[in-house]
């Protein structure tokens, strides 16, 4: 979780990832930082993540995130 | 029945549907639904109902089999060690991918040849003319079945969505092709998934007396969208726009600022009639637009207009381009090289380009809606591009980003790069486009837009109606924009001021729609795409 919350601070600073749980919601990640986003957790992770995962639900918090690349680490 | 506004729908069809449903016990009733679609194609589209059907079974036997492949492989999955099964999962993978392939060639070949083949044809011809080349191509016409735009985007989706195993895919031939021609979604959208649609047109359920006149109180005012503001508005837009070589860039200006309103009108109104009218079968059909004029940024707006449209490019064109694996490998390289910013711009851009590209084409088979979709990537990229220089000069300037004039600095400068865009989108061809605007921009005056504005079919009492209107709606979408609900808001009040209302809002649609003698409605201008 330390590695993916230094990942997003890296993308979009000043952000308290710990608590906001509307990401996409309220645009503070949008679709070119998804991109970024992205590149960097599967660099990171060792995982692929398909077009398919890319729904607002898997990026509204970093605790959403964090389950996406767990269940996409299990496959 | 020519629109969701004709008498035939409003009068007729929509009440006996209504009442058949609820006479009908709740398993059938979505084979009344499917019965009423079909019936309502007809008699629109009579005989290219063939083309309907035709995509519906493609869709329907392709997803099929893709789903009977997804099966087989799981069981084969359970059978085997981890070792083995990523090379099962390749395999299979493989063979699927055959199959989406052959159902998006078919459902968007059908829509090119239908939709594209007389564009291609004389541009193709012209090429041949400018190489001074002998030969004549016949070019084909075809008729277009209605909402063949919104039913193939439909089934692409589904097909995708059973591909992605989003859904599993469905073994009911009538449950699919009740989603595919939906009497409510077929000829101006919202362009829905099957997961948001499907389920509650088979589920039936009972209607309740709110529902009902939740679904009524949004066709009325859907109704007064389209016959006080839209069609009031067609007479002035219609003469500049055929006329435009007669007037100066004051009453272009004009002309094109008042074609976004009867857009708006046209389209969202015909949203209020649709959503209203899914109400009344207690059904939640998916909102198109979301108050698009309170939009700071082009990219927001298109976040607010045509949502589902928007999110159909996003999902099936965007993302899945721009994770593809070059493209992805270019974002890692870029976003070392130039940082955060930049780096995915790369990438996204080649993906905002297509998505843009397939927006235009989508609109139509014109070089002017063609233009109108790279105007609008050309507008978000440099939006995105130039973001930095910005942030760093409003930040130099210490204004405040949240303040309320900066914000509808915001709010009006986006406003402006929509109606450019629209002009272009209404005008006569490209040629024609460039020309308007080359007239606004030279030969601007003020003088003559007030000496000719009540001439064009519009006089001062039809201005006061519109603007009337356009305040109507202006309120209610600060209220929808603070988050409120305006129905909820009257309901809530008493009794006779709340039917006083009521009646105050029908009166003024009866008396000051524009109909009858004298008014050419305009047509459905989405039902066209």
């Amino acid at each position: 979780m330390e590695r993916l919350l230094a990942i997003l601070e890296d993308i979009q600073p000043d952000v308290d990832y710990k608590t906001c749980t509307s990401l996409i919601k309220d645009h503070i990640l949008d679709s070119l930082s998804i991109l970024s986003l992205v590149a960097e957790i599967e660099d990171e992770f060792d995982i692929t993540v398909p077009a398919v995962e890319i729904v607002p639900d898997n990026f509204n918090s970093a605790d959403a995130i964090w389950t996406m690349i767990l269940r996409l680490e299990e496959n | 029945m020519s629109s969701y506004f004709s008498i035939e729908y409003l009068a007729l069809f929509l009440p006996a549907v209504l009442i058949l449903y609820n006479l009908m016990p709740q398993r059938y009733r979505w084979l009344l639904l499917l019965f009423a679609s079909y019936l309502f194609f007809w008699l629109i589209s009579g005989v290219l109902i063939l083309y309907l059907l035709t995509a519906t079974l493609t869709t329907y036997i392709i997803a099929l089999h893709i789903g009977r492949l997804q099966q087989q492989r799981n069981m084969l999955l359970q059978q085997v060690d981890r070792p083995e099964r990523k090379a099962i999962r390749i395999s299979y993978q493989k063979k699927q991918q055959k199959f989406i392939t052959a159902g998006v060639l078919i459902l968007l070949g059908m829509l090119i040849v239908l939709k594209y083949s007389g564009f291609i044809g004389i541009n193709i011809q012209s090429l041949l003319n400018v190489l001074h080349l002998p030969l004549t191509l016949q070019i084909p016409s075809f008729v277009l079945p209605i909402g063949i735009s919104f039913y193939t985007l439909q089934a692409l989706s589904y097909l995708f969505d059973v591909y992605r195993e989003k859904i599993q895919a469905e073994w009911n031939l009538g449950r699919l092709a009740l989603y595919l021609a939906f009497f409510l979604t077929i000829i101006e959208g919202p362009i829905c998934r099957y997961s948001d649609l499907s389920f509650q047109l088979y589920e039936g359920k009972k209607i309740s007396w709110n529902q009902f006149l939740f679904g009524m109180q949004r066709i009325v005012y859907g109704l007064m969208k389209k016959i006080v503001i839209a069609d009031r508005l067609n007479l002035f837009i219609k003469t500049i726009f055929h006329d435009y070589n007669s007037y100066d860039g004051g009453m272009i200006a004009l002309g094109a600022l008042l074609y976004t309103c009867q857009l708006y009108m046209e389209f969202s109104g015909t949203m209020d009639v649709i959503i209203g009218s899914g109400e009344m079968f207690a059904l939640k059909i998916e909102e198109n637009f979301r108050q698009p004029f309170f939009s700071k940024t082009i990219s927001e707006f298109w976040q607010r207009w045509h949502i589902s449209l928007g999110l159909w490019f996003k999902d099936y064109i965007f993302y899945p381009l721009s994770m593809s694996k070059p493209l992805k490998k270019l974002t890692a390289w870029a976003r070392k090289k130039v940082g955060n910013h930049y780096g995915p711009l790369a990438s996204g851009a080649i993906a905002l380009f297509c998505v843009w590209l397939a927006n235009g084409f989508w609109h139509g088979s014109g070089w002017n809606y063609i233009f109108f979709g790279l105007y609008h990537f050309t507008l978000i990229l440099g939006g995105s591009l130039i973001e930095p220089v910005t942030s760093r000069i409003v930040s130099f300037l210490r204004i405040n980003k949240e303040s309320a004039p900066y914000q509808f600095f915001q709010i009006i400068r986006t406003s402006v790069f929509v109606v450019i865009g629209e002009l272009f989108f209404r005008a006569k061809g490209l040629k024609a486009g460039i020309h308007m605007f080359i007239t606004i921009c030279t030969n601007f005056s003020w003088t003559s837009l007030s000496n000719s504005i009540f001439s064009i079919g519009m006089d001062r009492q039809d201005f006061i109606v519109v603007i009337i209107g356009i305040l109507i709606v202006f309120m209610i979408s600060v209220v929808k924009e603070r988050g409120l609900s305006f129905r909820a808001l009257i309901s809530g009040q008493p009794v006779m001021l709340r039917w006083s209302l009521y009646y105050m809002f029908i009166l003024f649609i009866v008396i000051f729609g524009a109909y009858g003698v004298g008014y050419i409605p305009v047509d459905p201008i989405y039902a066209n795409f």
